[in-house]
């Protein structure tokens, strides 16, 4: 045994010298993940107070965080959707990253919105046992497990085939986990154990799954099954971010949410964050790596980088119409003032407007033209910044009316909450490095077919 | 004069006959808004004396703490899980001199906008007029105060859960005694009954007291069963303006939620569409 722990040890401390930067960047990873569990482990202690910066706004960045990470996981849905459900074969590639990353970042914002319940054991027993129909977050919570179980096994049924190769090309402990997460000889145990043939030949019979190449032994079975059960993601995405927006949409007591026109805003920036996400983790992997990028994706980015900047320059006009709507109710026009003129104006005037929207607009249209990598992963990256501040401001500035008259003590998030959006973050940023790291998320792995 | 009362003729029979279809048509004279066994709640500003008897009174029944200096002071005190009413010294903003103590608790809306929110129907209201929140069933997700036009419930930090005033319904089933606020009141400034009676009395108040202005829940968010008779108009004393309609109702729900299905099938439709014009040839 000390032998054992000996050797890996050794090789552990190998790995380290020759990729010192790798390990320095987990050890940062899990830093920040510390530090998040501390604001969280402080909040059970002392109260859930620590992470107000006001008590008269009782939702800050935990829900601003879930927004935006929620609607990334939307976008990320609906941009690998392009290339497995609609069948555009040049989307193919990004296909498996943007299903695993879809996920991840499904998993954390929920994480994001449960510490930030009160009591978040109850809400599944009293979900079932009582529901309220009327309410749009009892919907939340009905229409967000099948999408969650829908983008995981989309995702597992895409990179089963890697993990089945690296399980077979791998030794010893690794070619077990891999051969566990592809799940390889599981149907021929399940077979040896189970009566399960005549079940097959009565499923077949009945359904014509064998004409379909649907059956489990056909050729690609899984590829399409996984556009199967990838259109069911989208739809069940879609479903679960018209409810999420409709959350804020209907609480005609908060006047900047309230309204059909946030759904619209909702969606269009699910878009821009799927969009900015998938180019901005692609470009970072292969920088970091120091792989060069193939053609077909290089010409991808460019693409996306161009729908990425009409988007954008879709979202300029909206959001004008959408401020000078509100600007002549007069329950709106207060908040809006807030964000134009009052406290809240860097955030939408700098991070929303410029940072998010314009510069990037010429950012990423310079960069397809001149064919600039870098521009288009520096322009996602600062959508992405845009976004998550908008969403903040979103969140928080609606608030302040009518409650709060005579001004906030703060508009900047408590301390405490900004380490557990870091610890989030943080958890966010290592799954995905994992993931690139151990999963087959690579692109040319093998090219999607269908 | 036996024979004139048993004779019916034709004009009085049409008189009775229209008499008797119009009663049935109108129906007793009743207040607007009477209901057999719903109660309501008046508090009376012109009346109160700020004495705050009715916060330490409240406190004392529900079991709530006592935050610092808030019952021996003029200092504003806001509603809080330990403050189900506040009691506030407010200067008419329109005329500076003219000031009053502002009574302010739950306003037990007749159709609660928090109860349409609330994920698990932690809050209910009751058939007598009582909105309740149950605090072993609520999540503490605060989205019931996102949809409160008045901003009452509040989230204790401590249980984890909203609480907020229940109009003491525990006191009124169990010993049929009025609220603990309504029964510490001194100056009768606070008065508890059948609504339609509160009703009645606040508009008579209205008519008879030279500084009664406003009646505070005859209208706003769709009526409410707590009724506060103001020296002004709310806005001008800094309290939640509500809207004179109700708040969160289902069809509203429904109208937003379609604009939200729209737009996701919009998007979808895009997506056919840049598959459609863009295809599979390389590039």
């Amino acid at each position: 045994m000390k032998r054992l722990i000996k050797e890996n040890l050794d090789l552990l401390l190998n790995d380290m010298e020759r990729f010192p930067g790798y390990y320095v960047w987990i050890g940062t990873l899990i830093a920040l993940i510390v530090l998040g569990n501390y604001a969280l482990l402080m909040s059970l202690i002392y109260s859930l107070e620590i992470f107000e910066f006001s008590i008269k706004i009782p939702w800050g960045t935990m829900v601003s965080n879930y927004v935006f990470l929620v609607g990334s996981s939307t976008g990320l849905c609906i941009v690998s959707s392009l290339g497995l459900v609609f069948g555009l074969k040049r989307y193919e590639p990004i296909a498996k990253r943007g299903y695993f990353m879809a996920l991840i970042t499904i998993i954390f914002g929920m994480a994001s919105i449960m510490l930030h319940l009160g009591h978040p054991e109850r809400s599944p027993i009293y979900s079932a046992l009582t529901p309220n129909l009327r309410s749009a977050m009892w919907w939340m919570g009905i229409v967000y497990p099948p999408y969650i179980a829908s983008l995981a096994v989309c995702f597992w049924l895409l990179a089963r085939q890697g993990l089945a190769k690296t399980a077979r090309e791998s030794v010893g402990l690794q070619s077990k986990i891999y051969g566990l997460m592809a799940l390889e000889g599981l149907k021929a145990y399940l077979y040896r154990i189970l009566p399960l043939e005549r079940l097959e030949a009565k499923t077949y019979r009945l359904l014509p799954l064998e004409k379909m190449g649907l059956a489990l032994d056909s050729d690609g079975a899984d590829l399409r099954w996984a556009r199967i059960i990838g259109a069911l993601a989208l739809i069940s995405g879609l479903l679960a971010y018209t409810v999420e927006s409709t959350l804020f949409a209907h609480a005609e007591a908060r006047p900047f949410w309230y309204g059909a026109l946030i759904p619209v805003d909702f969606f269009l920036g699910a878009a821009l964050c799927g969009l900015a996400w998938i180019m901005a983790a692609g470009i970072i992997t292969y920088k970091v790596k120091g792989e060069v990028i193939p053609a077909r994706l290089r010409d991808l980015f460019y693409e996306m980088a161009q729908i990425l900047a009409l988007l954008l320059s879709v979202e300029l006009p909206f959001i004008a119409y959408k401020m000078g709507h509100g600007l002549f109710e007069p329950a709106k026009g207060k908040t809006i003032m807030l964000l134009l003129k009052g406290p809240f104006s860097p955030a939408f005037w700098v991070f929303e407007i410029a940072i998010g929207i314009v510069l990037p607009i010429f950012i990423l249209l310079y960069a397809a033209r001149q064919k600039k990598m870098t521009g288009v992963l520096v322009a996602s990256v600062m959508v992405l910044i845009g976004y998550f501040v908008k969403r903040y401001v979103f969140v928080v500035a609606s608030q302040v009316y009518p409650v709060i008259t005579k001004g906030l003590p703060s508009y900047l998030p408590a301390f405490m909450e900004v380490l557990l959006i870091i610890g989030i973050f943080g958890g966010l940023l290592l799954a995905f490095t994992l993931g690139e790291e151990y999963l087959p998320l690579k692109d040319e792995d093998k090219p999607v077919t269908l | 004069m036996k024979k004139a009362a048993e004779k019916i003729d034709r004009r009085k029979f049409l008189k009775i006959m229209a008499g008797t279809s119009a009663y049935a048509a109108l129906g007793p004279v009743r207040p607007a808004g009477a209901q057999p066994y719903r109660f309501g709640k008046l508090a009376d500003t012109t009346r109160c004396i700020g004495c705050k008897r009715c916060m330490s009174a409240c406190k004392r029944w529900n079991k709530l703490k006592v935050e610092r200096d808030e019952l021996v002071s003029d200092r504003e005190t806001h509603l809080s899980a330990q403050n189900w009413v506040v009691v506030n010294f407010r200067a008419d903003t329109m005329n500076r001199t003219r000031r009053t103590y502002q009574h302010w608790a739950c306003q037990h809306c007749i159709q609660p906008a928090c109860a349409g929110a609330c994920p698990v129907k932690a809050i209910t209201k009751l058939p007598h007029g009582y909105v309740v929140v149950n605090e072993k069933k609520c999540i503490g997700c605060r989205y019931c105060y996102q949809s409160c036009p008045f901003k009452v419930p509040q989230f204790d930090f401590e249980k984890r859960v909203t609480r907020k005033c229940t109009l003491c319904f525990d006191r009124i089933l169990i010993n049929y005694s009025k609220p603990a606020c309504v029964a510490a009141c001194p100056a009768g400034a606070l008065s508890f009954g059948y609504k339609h009676e509160m009703i009645l009395e606040a508009k008579k108040r209205l008519y008879k007291v030279k500084s009664a202005k406003h009646i505070l829940g005859l209208k706003e968010a769709g009526g409410t069963d707590m009724l506060t008779i103001l020296t002004a108009k709310p806005e001008d004393l800094g309290l939640v303006v509500a809207p004179p309609k109700v708040v969160n109702q289902n069809l509203d729900k429904l109208r937003i939620t379609a604009a939200g299905f729209m737009s996701a099938s919009a998007l979808a439709g895009m997506m056919y569409l840049y598959r459609t014009l863009t295809g599979n040839n390389s590039r």
